[in-house]
């Protein structure tokens, strides 16, 4: 029942620290370790590409989470000076310093309502996973998860070609995925940058502000807030 | 000393020892497997950390950690190499409660809230957690793998040095 074959051996020198043998017993189940793991990302339908640049926005400028709303605010927003450019300048910035432009919810607002986007001269895309994508999308949007594109680029990759104006966005706030589909449109796909804009408040906003949602597969008809 | 009830002379301690390495094989399986169904968003998490800039680097992070604790937890449940898969996990866990609490330092600094009240998703596997949570969790973790390294967790085990040892 129990095995007795390393009963011999101590577990730790004198000292404390593991005896050789158990570290290299621990290399070797490090080394097979990685051999699985990287064989199980080839295998697996959701593995990533070890040499595939995810973030070619080259990530967001803080680190850290947004604030607990009550705490923070009661601390007056400790390390914001109050000069400090707001989130959405600072996202303007960033994007047209990678040539791409930030479109805001009226601008968004508008190009929804223009008879355009009936005729596919101006697309939605969203950026974010399949679940929420699912869960609720601007109606008529495409899907575009930029972790997985070669699921989605020949579904969007034609209609992105005769459009005029593509807004692209996520959930908003720190997400960067927008920005990373719009840079992976642009320089792995080809299609220009003049015309692609992302949409820095995204759905959170979108919703929130009660304008229509659509569930489910696109143009699936099932709407929230259809409006007039 | 021998408990009666336990199966093949085992002593309580011996029960105890294999609960505890099922128990911490299967938490790894758990965390690794939540982490290596959705690689996206751990990536994303892992991120977060600024460890490094470079995204083949940061990649081969996101893909070898949720799989290498699957299989560590795989190994603890069947009882092959108990001590050497218990001192990899000891690393591991020490370097992941080492830059978490790095993190929720900064968190705590950058919301100006206390050091307890820090919340967010260490992209360990069981979505957003209190920083003071998580911390007695990895070290409850921690001391599980420093016990089974000790030589505990013996009953039950496929092959529990390995490579096997003669003599």
């Amino acid at each position: 029942m129990i095995d007795n074959s390393a009963q011999a051996q101590p577990a730790t020198h004198a000292c404390g620290c593991p005896s050789g043998k158990i570290v290299l017993e621990a290399v070797v189940v490090g080394a097979l370790g990685l051999a699985f793991a990287f064989l199980a990302n080839q295998l697996s339908p959701r593995g990533l590409n070890p040499a595939r640049n995810y973030s070619p926005g080259g990530g967001k400028a803080g680190v850290v989470p947004p604030p607990a709303p009550a705490a923070s605010r009661s601390s007056g927003g400790a390390n914001v000076p109050a000069s400090a450019p707001s989130p959405a300048a600072l996202l303007a910035q960033r994007l047209e310093a990678k040539g791409l432009h930030l479109v805001e919810r009226p601008e968004a607002e508008k190009l929804f309502h223009d008879p355009r986007l009936q005729q596919n001269a101006i697309l939605f895309i969203d950026a974010r996973d399949e679940d929420h994508y699912q869960a609720g999308h601007i109606p008529g949007a495409f899907e575009f998860y930029p972790y997985y594109p070669e699921k989605y680029l020949a579904a969007v990759l034609t209609p992105c070609q005769f459009a005029e104006q593509i807004v692209v966005y996520c959930t908003g706030g720190e997400c960067e995925d927008s920005e990373s589909a719009a840079l992976f449109l642009r320089d792995a796909a080809g299609v220009p940058g003049g015309k692609l804009f992302v949409y820095g408040g995204g759905m959170t906003e979108w919703e929130a502000a009660g304008l229509p949602v659509e569930s489910g597969p696109r143009n699936s008809g099932n709407l929230r807030n259809p409006g007039p | 000393m021998k408990h009666p009830l336990l199966p093949g002379g085992l002593t309580a301690l011996d029960a105890a020892s294999v609960l505890a390495r099922w128990l911490l094989g299967g938490l790894f399986i758990y965390m690794g497997c939540r982490k290596a169904l959705h690689p996206d968003l751990f990536l994303k998490l892992l991120r977060e950390y600024q460890l490094t800039e470079n995204p083949l680097a940061l990649n081969s992070i996101a893909i070898a950690v949720p799989w290498v604790e699957v299989f560590c937890g795989l190994l603890l449940l069947a009882g092959i190499a108990v001590r050497g898969t218990a001192l990899l996990l000891a690393g591991m866990l020490a370097a992941f409660t080492a830059v978490v609490f790095h993190r929720a330092l900064g968190v705590q600094a950058a919301q100006a809230i206390p050091f307890c009240a820090v919340r967010f998703d260490c992209g360990c596997g069981g979505g957003p957690e209190f920083i003071c949570a998580k911390l007695p969790e990895n070290i409850g973790m921690f001391l599980l793998a420093v016990w089974l390294l000790a030589g505990r967790g013996r009953a039950f085990c496929a092959f529990y040095a390995w490579p096997a040892r003669s003599g």
